[in-house]
């Protein structure tokens, strides 16, 4: 049993131990190693501004992608090579990206400056953002109060990266591979028990270990890319005493596209998800391109939002209306939820002690179905949903032969709209009876008023949601 | 060799790119710094029943818990009015406002020493909005007013009139450094304070007040700030007096570093404001005459509210030519954080009341809105006079105008927009252009002043320090331009070094756009003295009596990083030989600067006067399209014309340009501050306070500065570029109400600002719901 987390920070090796393995590692980096080039303004994940690369073993080397370093605990992060804005250039001297922030005016207070250096250093690596859109989406997850943006994309369109600035060339991955290749398999636990403390934090490297600890730790806190957690942890939420991390759990962080389902381990990124649906499932990547961004997507994974349980989870809808199913498992078997069965109640579900959510089938539209997601936020984004919605279709002529209608943020989970469904069954697919569906729909949610909206706001988005989908649908729509 | 008017990068630029600068949670801990932090009200408003802090000294690591009576000095401080009390004593005033100061040991122990202080008070029925606070006669200082003619006769008398009210919303300066400061014990009795302050000189002072300790045993520094936008203007304050009351106490260094949901829930932020308008107006839109009367959610405590409030007021004009006007403005008290400066201080509340008067007009008449805003722009040589009897000199406003809708292709995408909304029924697109001027110089007179340190050196280097503080505008660049321009030197031989107020006393804040204008021809005196005697020692050195040369110091030029006698121009001294021999020569090569902007005077009894030394001027088109059935709305494209005069780092400025803008656009659209009906904000951080981000920015947005260098009072004939373009963003806002004008052409508009996609959609869907119910099949919707 393994008693540390190995990270490399910037070409240096460290093995962490105990309770410090729970730090978050912008504080470890800050605080422990000094390096305070790497900012901290929200702690939530939602600025930008601690942003750093995490380096991690991958078929052809290792793989750079930016996340926030506010709300990642050093012990999720075995056998990565972290790389702080101190180490994207040579001391002394600045990288292709740095050089051209300063040339194009792209700081100002430059306190956002360091996390922009790193996500669009991210980019580079990843051979993205060199067009605007691509730039702009590259970007989503780091606010700047000062600039505008606009001089920070003008250095982005001009940005050259040397070949030797880059992460391969700066940190030759041999050494580090062969390291991270000597710890994969092997179970790891970090324990501190003394008078002050007792922590135990177990990081298996399988399933079947996973599940074990679980059965020993029934009331262990399950730990995925901690996006959620974290921010809980940074705004006063205390860690138990043991946490059960599945960062290093290979066997759940597969997705792929089967016999027309969508089939995800519950560790898979949002990343991983963007890129598989990208071409495949064009209505479900429109929404991921605007879930969180990308340093949330880079860490947050697909277990998490669905035990989350939020009403507001931008995933679930799609997986109501599309009538996924979920595998949960524990040491004595496993067994599948419709996800339409799964919730309770607000943040209440069917996941008994022991149990691990380990993979969400999601079966994929058919031909003559229409399918269309909504997610309505303040700002495009980086922002949770106001509001959301879901409206899938079957057709035979004009004719709607089968209809399932979900929303989110209108009720205590995310719900199906069963009575609007069973109105829409059997009529034609006009704009009058889409305007009496989303009549029907108003009176099947209960939406409260909070910060994100009104509960008018959200009445009224319910009702319009339907005439939109018709609107959208024509073949004349124009759509900006 | 000038270096004005080149787009030198900021002076920073290269620390902030590696992460290098240094803000004031990344100095370096010293041996034994505390870490310091507060614990607030728990209610809006109410009477401090007990404190107790006990169970927090008994924590692990917690060394100190400090309450008002801790307070050596005065506990109460304030700028305008000395009302603002450092740690509140007896009653509280808003949620969150500091009673207890923690300091420990580390950060974990600070959390639980926090959470261990007990505060109870006896919770009494706070004033929490504007409306309450009219309802209840509760006002900060006195009522101000602005007027000239006979408004309530050409009210009567205009061939229209319409009334109605007018509401924007607050605006969280949201910088992201929050507040912060570091203190530390100096010798004899000494405090020195770092603290992130746009006013090192209002941190010294209140510092020795509340300390008790004589001004010369206080000193500010502030090397940066990571942005401040007028929220470190006042407010820097507290923190500063927290670190520096621990320090003074335990003798130790003390940091303190608000978190920022901590800094979004106690510090102010810019006035909402409610506002009664009535306006008479012909029928080609010219407004015969107005009354607005404005009233701002002040917060708790006076902070800047009545210098902002008379900003609104010397605003509330814009970019119009009123001839008979009533401005009146009163600041409410309300039991929230004091509210504050926040670029643009005022101008841009009042400014927006007006844009908003003008779209109104427009679709009473039927008109395009250009063209009554056209119709009332200040003119050239007529129509001319402010309000307040300041003529609007070098007016380019018309011209501006003119330009900019034929480079934005203004008629034509009208003619677009109205065909794209009569087909769309899934989108509607709005179109507008609004101008913007606004006045240059502190409204408080003696606030217009700057010096200047300038030490040159003898390898021919140059520092110079000033008041000016640097929170990410690019004052110091451009004071480094002006200065290596002084002496005919590269730029890279001056550094500008942190703002203190042992080098630099009695500054004003840098704030009113006014940094570089101030600071910048206080540095410039400097030199000019500097070089005064260098002009009168390199004379008699290139005297040359063989040649006839007499020492004459008016013939001494200054040019390509050498001196010579412009009669003898074959010999050239390098800078930096002259500097060593004037120093030989006992030569003084360091100056202090002063300078106080001439021929401003304003008289805030009869509001009369020539508050601002000029004005800067500009306009903005900006075309946006709304989702009909969410009201979720998307900048398209932007196009701004804007006269900064010349521009001494264009670079810069054009970062100031397109940053303000963005601001304001934020302000007009998504960012919404949100309370219960405890006065608690709930929109306290990133996640649900939403500034724009990088995909808000317009597709097309075109920036372009307006050729002009008669602006010949200002230093290097420029203009101040911090605030103005903020307000360029009202056309944002002003096009979403036109978009909306399209649903139900001639209907009455109620959009507020923020235009939320809420805001919209609701102003959408009131429209909407006056027309006929469809007959929808197979249901029976009741009270439809
Ligand atoms: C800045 C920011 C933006 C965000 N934006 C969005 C957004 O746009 N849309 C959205 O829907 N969400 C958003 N989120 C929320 C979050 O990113 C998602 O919910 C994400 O999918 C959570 O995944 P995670 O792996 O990080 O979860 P974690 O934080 O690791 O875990 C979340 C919860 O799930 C449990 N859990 C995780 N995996 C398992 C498992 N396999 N079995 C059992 N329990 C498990 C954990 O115990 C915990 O209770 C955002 C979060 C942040 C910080
Ligand atoms: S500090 Fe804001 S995302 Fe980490
Ligand atoms: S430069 Fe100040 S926040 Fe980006």
């Amino acid at each position: 049993m393994r008693d540390y987390v190995l990270i490399y920070i910037n070409g240096v090796r460290h093995q962490i131990r105990g309770q410090q393995a729970r730090l978050s590692l912008s504080n470890f980096i800050r605080r422990e190693l000094g390096q305070i080039g790497t900012k901290i303004v929200c702690s939530e994940g939602d600025c930008g501004a601690c942003s750093v690369l995490v380096g991690r073993a991958c078929e052809d080397g290792i793989r750079y992608q930016a996340i926030d370093s506010c709300i990642a605990f050093l012990f999720q992060l075995d056998s990565t090579h972290i790389v702080t804005v101190e180490g994207i250039s040579k001391a002394g001297q600045t990288n292709g990206v740095q050089q051209a922030l300063i040339d194009c005016h792209g700081s100002q207070c430059g306190f956002c400056t360091p996390g922009f250096a790193m996500a669009m250093t991210a980019m580079q690596e990843n051979g993205c953002g060199k067009v605007v859109d691509e730039l702009r989406a590259g970007l989503t997850g780091n606010l700047c109060r000062c600039t505008g943006y606009v001089s920070i994309l003008e250095a982005g369109l001009t940005t050259e990266i040397a070949e030797g600035e880059r992460m391969d060339s700066m940190y030759p991955p041999d050494t580090m591979l062969q390291d991270f290749a000597t710890h994969a398999d092997d179970n790891m636990a970090l324990v501190e028990d003394n008078e002050e403390s007792a922590s135990r934090t177990y990081c298996p490297a399988t399933l079947r270990s996973a599940l074990e600890v679980l059965q020993d730790w029934p009331q262990a806190m399950i730990v995925a890319g901690a996006t959620d957690i974290g921010v809980r942890v940074n705004k006063g939420q205390t860690l138990p005493e043991t946490i059960l991390d599945l960062n290093r759990v290979k066997e759940l962080e597969q997705a792929e596209l089967v016999a027309g389902k969508l089939v995800m381990g519950a560790r898979v990124s949002w990343t991983s998800v963007e890129s598989l649906s990208r071409a495949s499932i064009p209505e479900f990547y429109r929404v991921l391109k605007v879930f969180g961004a990308p340093q949330i997507r880079n860490m947050g994974t697909v277990g998490g939002n669905v035990i989350n349980a939020s009403p507001i989870a931008d995933s679930l809808p799609f997986y109501f209306v599309m009538d996924a199913e979920l595998e949960l498992q524990s040491s004595s078997g496993s067994r599948k939820v419709s996800i339409n069965d799964f919730y309770q109640g607000y943040k209440k579900f069917d996941l008994r002690q022991g149990e691990l959510l380990t993979r969400v089938t999601v079966p994929l539209p058919k031909e003559r179905e229409l399918l269309r997601l909504f997610k309505v936020s303040r700002r495009l984004d980086l922002d949770i949903s106001s509001f959301t919605a879901a409206i899938r279709m079957r057709l035979d002529g004009d004719t709607i032969t089968e209809a399932a209608l979900a929303f989110g943020a209108v009720g205590p989970t995310v719900l199906r709209a069963r009575n609007t469904e069973a109105y829409l069954v059997g009529r034609e697919l006009t704009e009058a009876t889409m305007l009496a569906a989303g009549e029907l729909a108003v009176a099947e949610v209960t939406p409260i008023s909070d910060v994100r909206g009104s509960e008018d706001y959200r009445l009224q988005l319910t009702r319009n949601v339907f005439v939109k989908f018709y609107l959208e649908h024509q073949p004349d729509a124009v759509l900006v | 060799m000038t270096s004005v008017g080149k787009p030198l990068p900021h002076d920073s630029a290269r620390g902030h790119v590696t992460g290098s600068a240094l803000f004031i949670d990344d100095m370096p801990a010293q041996v034994g710094e505390l870490h310091v932090g507060f614990v607030g009200s728990p209610v809006a408003c109410g009477e401090i029943m007990r404190i107790d802090v006990e169970a927090a000294l008994k924590t692990p690591g917690v060394v100190a818990c400090y309450t008002a009576e801790d307070v050596a000095g005065h506990n109460v401080f304030g700028l305008i009015v000395a009302d603002d009390p450092f740690l509140a004593q007896e009653e509280v005033m808003y949620v969150g406002q500091p009673v207890v100061v923690v300091a420990a040991e580390n950060p974990k122990a600070l959390e639980l020493g926090r959470r261990a202080v007990v505060i109870e008070c006896r919770e009494q029925t706070p004033v929490l909005t504007i409306e309450q606070a009219i309802q209840a006669n509760r006002y900060l200082g006195p009522v101000r007013k602005i007027a000239r003619g006979r408004v309530d006769e050409n009210l009567a008398s205009a061939p229209h009139r319409i009334a109605g009210t007018f509401k924007s919303g607050g605006q969280e300066q949201f910088y992201l450094e929050s507040q912060a400061a570091l203190a530390y014990p100096g010798e004899q009795g000494q405090i020195v304070v770092h603290s992130s302050t746009q006013n090192t000189t209002e941190i010294q002072a209140v510092v020795a007040e509340v300390l008790g300790l004589g001004q010369h045993e206080v000193i500010c520094i502030c090397k940066r700030m990571g942005g401040a936008f007028g929220g470190k203007e006042t407010q820097a304050a507290i923190p500063a007096i927290m670190a520096a009351l621990v320090a003074s106490k335990t003798g130790r260094a003390a940091r303190v570093i608000y978190n920022k949901d901590d800094d979004m829930c106690v510090t102010g932020k810019r006035h909402e404001y409610f506002t009664r308008w009535d306006c008479g107006f012909d029928n080609a839109g010219h407004l015969l005459a107005l009354r607005c009367e404005y009233f701002s959610n002040g917060g708790a405590t006076t902070d800047l509210s009545p210098s902002v409030m008379e900003r609104t007021l010397l605003h509330g004009d814009n970019a119009y030519f009123l001839p008979h006007v009533e401005f009146t403005g009163k600041v409410c008290f309300t039991n929230l954080p004091p509210n504050t400066a926040f670029r643009g201080f005022g101008g841009p509340q009042g400014m927006l009341v007006i844009e908003n008067v003008l779209e109104t007009i427009a679709e009473k008449l039927g008109l395009d809105a250009l063209q009554v805003r056209r119709a009332n722009v200040y003119g050239v040589g007529t129509r001319n006079v402010t309000p307040y009897g300041q003529v609007v000199d070098k007016n380019h406003l018309p011209e501006i105008f003119e330009t900019l809708a034929a480079d934005s292709d203004y008629e034509r995408r009208r003619e677009e927009i109205a065909q794209f909304n009569a087909k769309s029924r899934l989108q509607v697109r709005g179109l507008a252009l609004t101008g913007m001027k606004f006045g240059i110089s502190f409204t408080t007179k003696f606030l217009n002043q700057g010096n200047a340190l300038v030490n040159v050196y003898t390898d021919g280097t140059i520092q110079v320090s000033t008041g000016a503080t640097e929170m990410g505008q690019g004052v110091n660049v451009k004071i480094r331009q002006l200065v290596a321009d002084e002496f005919a030197i590269d730029p890279r031989r001056v550094l500008m070094m942190a703002t203190s107020t042992e080098k630099n006393n009695n500054t004003s804040p840098t704030a009113a756009s006014a940094g570089t204008d101030l600071n910048g021809a206080a540095a410039v005196v400097a030199c000019q003295e500097i070089k005064t005697r260098l002009r009168s020692f390199a004379a008699e050195h290139l005297a040359d009596s063989e040649s006839g040369l007499v020492a004459s110091p008016e013939h001494i030029c200054f040019a390509e990083g050498t001196v010579h006698d412009d009669r003898r121009p074959q010999v050239r001294i390098p800078f930096e030989q002259l500097c060593e021999d004037a120093r030989r020569d006992r030569v003084d090569l360091g100056s202090r600067g002063f300078f106080a902007t001439p021929g401003i005077d304003f008289n805030r009894e009869t509001g009369r006067g020539t508050p601002f030394f000029y004005f800067t001027q500009g306009a903005a088109v900006a075309e946006v399209v709304i989702d009909r059935f969410t009201g979720e709305m998307r900048v398209l494209r932007v196009d701004l014309l804007i006269d900064i005069g010349k521009s001494i780092n264009p670079g810069v400025d054009r970062g100031q340009i397109i940053g303000g803008f963005v601001q304001g656009m934020g302000w007009v659209t998504n960012e919404c501050l949100t309370y219960n009906d405890k006065g608690e904000l709930l929109s306290h951080s990133p996640t649900t306070y939403k500034i724009p981000a990088v995909t808000d920015i317009p597709p097309e947005f075109n920036v372009r500065m307006f050729p002009n260098h008669d602006n010949t009072q200002n230093i290097g004939s420029s203009k101040a570029v911090g605030e103005p373009p903020l307000m360029l963003a009202l056309s944002v806002w002003a096009a979403a109400r036109n978009a909306i004008s399209y649903v139900k052409p001639g209907a009455e508009i109620d959009l507020k600002s923020p235009a939320t996609g809420e805001e919209i959609l609701r102003v959408i869907t009131a429209l909407q719901q006056d027309t006929e119910p469809t007959q929808l099949p197979g249901i029976v919707i009741p009270g439809r």
